[in-house]
């Protein structure tokens, strides 16, 4: 007897927590807030420029550490540093469209 | 109590269906209070696996013999860690726990993940939903840890060998490490459904993938360690199907976390990840499969048993939907950029990945090879240890070599003399090793000697990384804390190298010699002078029957000084048994180990005895396997804030 | 200045797929590999083979002396030929009447002769019975 409560308090509480979204009053929207395809582009480039600014970094140490000699690392360095550039320009040219 | 299991195990079922239903209703309409129900069912799933795990346990602890399952895989005698324990020694229980960590994991994951990535969420959630609706199923309708019976007076009780602490830690390391691949490939399939093919998903998952990848070799090392010490053949894996079923997943899993560097840092192969990570799923579900369905001949006989067909079924299933969904969104994982110089990290981790997946598709071709002969021919034919060895050593010996020349090159490109300038030390010591080792005698085996230069070249590189780095930013703590997931990596690569010298010492330095010794012989062997001092027999009477231990006392001198035992113990109910006798000699790591392989006539008693040098590097390496992967995965509060950062910019 | 070479990576890809393969097949042609037979099957099959089945009947002899270790194996599942044993070596844990076990070995004029045995580890065994 003690077992088909339990189990019946299990499946009351399986419903309740699955309802709850549905029971509970809320003020946004029904519709998920996915990232528009603006957003997208946006995510984008903000990758462009962690990603090109980590590169440096990662030059950077390799450098300090001796993995990669001076020649190498004046050769490497410039297109980098271009890379990030860019990358930071083309956010502030999102970030003024937006404003 | 029987009935609650069953009742929970019902709710399990619902809740993961709904989850997978009412998710992929949600993510396709875009509604999001379904979406957050789906979400809230997973993590129900959870509560009520918990429930039916729960019931279990108890009834495992409590001797509930009118559990069949209890009755099975237990006996009054039994201490009570190991009563709980065989919660995962039989077949429903261990999906049990399959199914309690996969929804354990799933919901912490998607909890965790549900306002950061909430576009991908809305499709993970359905994902993971699916694979626990299979389990779920499996569980209420194939195969119920709770079938009951009539009390029965004892329970038939755990084989003695698996009565065993290493038993005790080994299957559920391995099922946090099997069904910890889920969520990778859950966050895969969500980024492909979601069309957000970018490295979200892969940064997001990193740490899942590396807990799973660590627990998974972990766990292997505890079973090889306990088939070392207890079922005492002198050896530690055999190549036998169900080894091999935790070690292909694994393999793929070790190829994903370095090529997911390359996709992290290039936006490159984004195509391939998602094909290894669904490899590795696949392989995990695909491995229980071939060790469940009794279909190979393996030395762990699972009773064949009806799940195989089931999880033959979902494999197919699963690669079919793994497949499909690549297919279909390789517009979007076309690559930005190309792969530049076959001189750079990007093609040496590129190298990397093409030796890993190959060893993992030869061990799969060895493994399914019996099947398609069988098919094929109408009689099976099996891969011995002579096809596994030579793969390994085709295959593992170049990667321990990319393991030390890989880090030293340069993203994109590095000129060869720039390269051999790095080299120089390595190179240097590696040879300087080789030399050592060929003048103290490792000479007798080329893939010994091999193994250990590159070993010594290996070990070299990683400690010039340390001292490098060390001298760059003051302190090894620093530069540790500040590049977790790069020197973390080093001290696992450094954990591999431990491992691949204690295998090769083990295996291919090691004397291993059949003596027959009367009581008060002496014999030598390899350094140690061993006497056999004399035999003990101990007789005893138990409720599964009588047994008699004979136990032959050995003392030995020469390299070590000690006394050992080793063990004949013949059971009327078991048959023979044997427990055998390790000295550890711990300055050279190495393992002398006793078999009583024979009693003969005359008092006269034959042994097998084995020198392994360097074995104990193998279980060292284990520790420290998990120390550098915990180093690596450790959490950093900057990466964390930057991704907040770079999501609430991108939503504006 | 490197431009950037057009995928060498599918290239490097293709050619270690091709070298992986030809590697697997010559070394399957040319490396035996064993057959797996049962007691059923195994008839008419020369050298070297493994028989996997289950020990029935009365175990007799010693594997270390000349005659050898005698005891007949059949099917695990079901009846089956019955194939006479003889071996030589240790014997593995837990052999007994009633395991299942794996030979390997050749059939010699009707007898199978075998030199390497490993018994199959039970993940559960019967009680004696329980009322």
């Amino acid at each position: 007897m003690t077992g088909l409560i339990v189990g019946a308090l299990v499946a009351v509480a399986a419903v309740v927590i699955v309802s709850l979204p549905f029971l509970l009053r809320s003020d946004e929207s029904d519709e998920l807030q996915l990232t528009t395809s603006r957003g997208e582009a946006r995510m984008a480039l903000v990758e462009e420029r962690d990603r090109a600014l980590s590169a440096l970094k990662e030059l950077e140490f390799d450098h300090r550490t001796g993995k990669i000699d001076d020649v190498d690392y004046r050769e490497l360095v410039g297109p980098l540093r271009r890379a990030a550039a860019a990358a930071l320009q083309a956010l502030d040219a999102v970030d003024a469209d937006r404003s | 109590m029987a009935e609650v299991g069953r009742a929970a195990l019902v709710v399990s079922f619902a809740l993961a269906l709904y989850a997978c239903v009412a998710g992929t209703m949600a993510a396709l309409g875009r509604e999001r209070r379904l979406a957050d129900s789906a979400r809230n069912a997973l993590v129900a799933c959870f509560g009520s696996t918990l429930v039916a795990a729960a019931v279990l346990a108890t009834a495992l602890v409590r001797h509930d013999f009118t559990f069949e399952y209890v009755a099975s895989h237990t006996s009054r005698d039994l201490p009570t860690i190991y009563s709980l324990t065989a919660f995962w020694g039989g077949e429903e229980g261990s999906l049990l726990l399959w199914l309690l960590v996969l929804t354990g994991y799933g919901a912490l994951a998607v909890m965790l993940n549900r306002k950061l990535l909430s576009d991908l969420i809305v499709w993970v959630v359905p994902v993971i939903g699916g694979i626990a609706t299979f389990f779920a199923f499996m569980l209420f309708a194939v195969a119920s840890p709770f079938n009951t019976q009539t009390r029965a007076i004892d329970g038939a009780g755990l084989v003695p060998s698996l009565q065993n602490p290493y038993m005790v830690a080994h299957p559920p390391m391995l099922y946090l490490g099997y069904v910890g691949l889920t969520i990778p490939f859950a966050f895969a399939a969500g980024a492909m459904l979601s069309g957000q093919t970018d490295e979200r998903w892969i940064v997001a998952t990193r740490r899942w993938t590396l807990v799973a990848w660590m627990f998974l070799g972990f766990g292997q090392i505890l079973g090889a360690h306990w088939a070392y010490v207890e079922v005492g053949w002198g050896g530690y894996y055999a190549w036998d199907p169900v080894e091999n079923a935790a070690l292909m997943p694994w393999l793929a899993a070790t190829a994903f976390l370095h090529s997911v560097m390359i996709q992290e840092r290039k936006g490159m192969l984004k195509v391939w990840n998602m094909v290894l990570v669904a490899f590795a799923f696949n392989l995990s579900l695909f491995g229980t499969f071939l060790t469940r369905s009794g279909v190979i001949e393996s030395i762990h006989s699972f009773a064949k048993s009806s799940i195989g067909g089931w999880f033959l079924g979902m494999v197919v299933v699963s690669t079919l939907f793994s497949v499909a969904l690549i297919i279909w969104r390789l517009p979007l994982l076309r690559a930005r950029t190309k792969l530049e110089s076959p001189l750079s990290r990007e093609a040496a981790f590129l190298y990397n990945n093409l030796l890993f997946v190959a060893l993992t598709l030869t061990i799969f071709w060895g493994e399914i090879f019996p099947i398609l002969t069988q098919l094929f021919e109408g009689v099976s034919r099996t891969m011995g240890r002579p096809y596994f060895d030579f793969f390994l050593r085709v295959f593992g010996l170049p990667l321990v070599l990319l393991m030390g020349i890989g880090p030293l090159i340069a993203w994109r490109r590095t000129s060869v003399h720039a390269l051999l300038n790095t080299l120089v030390w390595p190179i240097a010591a590696a040879l300087a090793a080789g030399i050592a080792l060929v003048i103290a005698g490792a000479g007798s085996s080329t893939p010994g000697l091999i193994a250990y230069t590159f070993s010594a070249f290996v070990l070299a590189t990683i400690v010039l990384e340390f001292v490098r780095g060390t001298r760059a930013t003051g302190s090894v703590f620093q530069l540790v804390s500040r590049n977790r997931r790069r020197y973390g990596g080093y001290i696992v690569h450094a954990a591999i190298v431990l491992f691949v010298i204690g295998v090769a010492g083990s295996s291919a330095y090691q004397t291993n010699e059949y003596r027959q010794l009367r009581p008060g012989d002496s014999t030598t062997l390899d350094g140690y002078h061993l006497t056999y001092n004399g035999l003990q027999r101990i007789a005893s009477v138990s409720e599964s029957g009588s047994q008699t231990q004979y136990r032959a006392l050995l003392s030995f001198s020469g390299r070590a000084h000690g006394t050992l035992a080793t063990s004949l113990i013949d059971s009327s109910s078991l048959g023979p048994s044997h427990q055998v006798g390790i000295h550890t000699n711990w300055l050279r790591a190495e393992d002398l180990y006793v078999i009583l392989s024979q009693r003969l006539d005359g008092n006269a008693i034959r042994f097998e005895i084995l020198v392994k040098p360097l074995v104990n590097l193998i279980w060292i390496a284990g520790y420290v396997f998990v120390f550098g992967s915990l180093v690596a995965l450790w959490p950093d509060a900057q990466e964390q804030r930057r991704l907040v950062a770079r999501l609430a910019f991108a939503r504006g | 200045m490197a431009r950037p070479i057009r995928s060498p990576a599918r290239l490097v890809i293709a050619l270690s797929v091709a070298a992986v393969l030809a590697v697997f097949l010559i070394y399957t042609a040319l490396h035996g590999t064993t057959p797996s037979l049962q007691p059923s099957n195994l008839e008419g099959h020369a050298g070297t083979v493994a028989l996997t089945g289950k020990v029935i009947g009365k175990v007799a002899g010693n594997a270390d002396q000349t005659q050898g270790l005698r005891f007949r194996l059949h099917n695990i599942n079901g009846a089956s030929p019955v194939v006479p044993i003889v071996y030589h070596g240790s014997v593995p844990d837990l052999f007994k009447t009633g395991r299942d076990v794996n030979v390997t070995g050749e059939l010699v004029n009707g007898k199978f002769m075998a030199t390497a045995m490993t018994t199959k580890c039970p993940s559960k065994y019967t009680a004696t019975a329980s009322t």
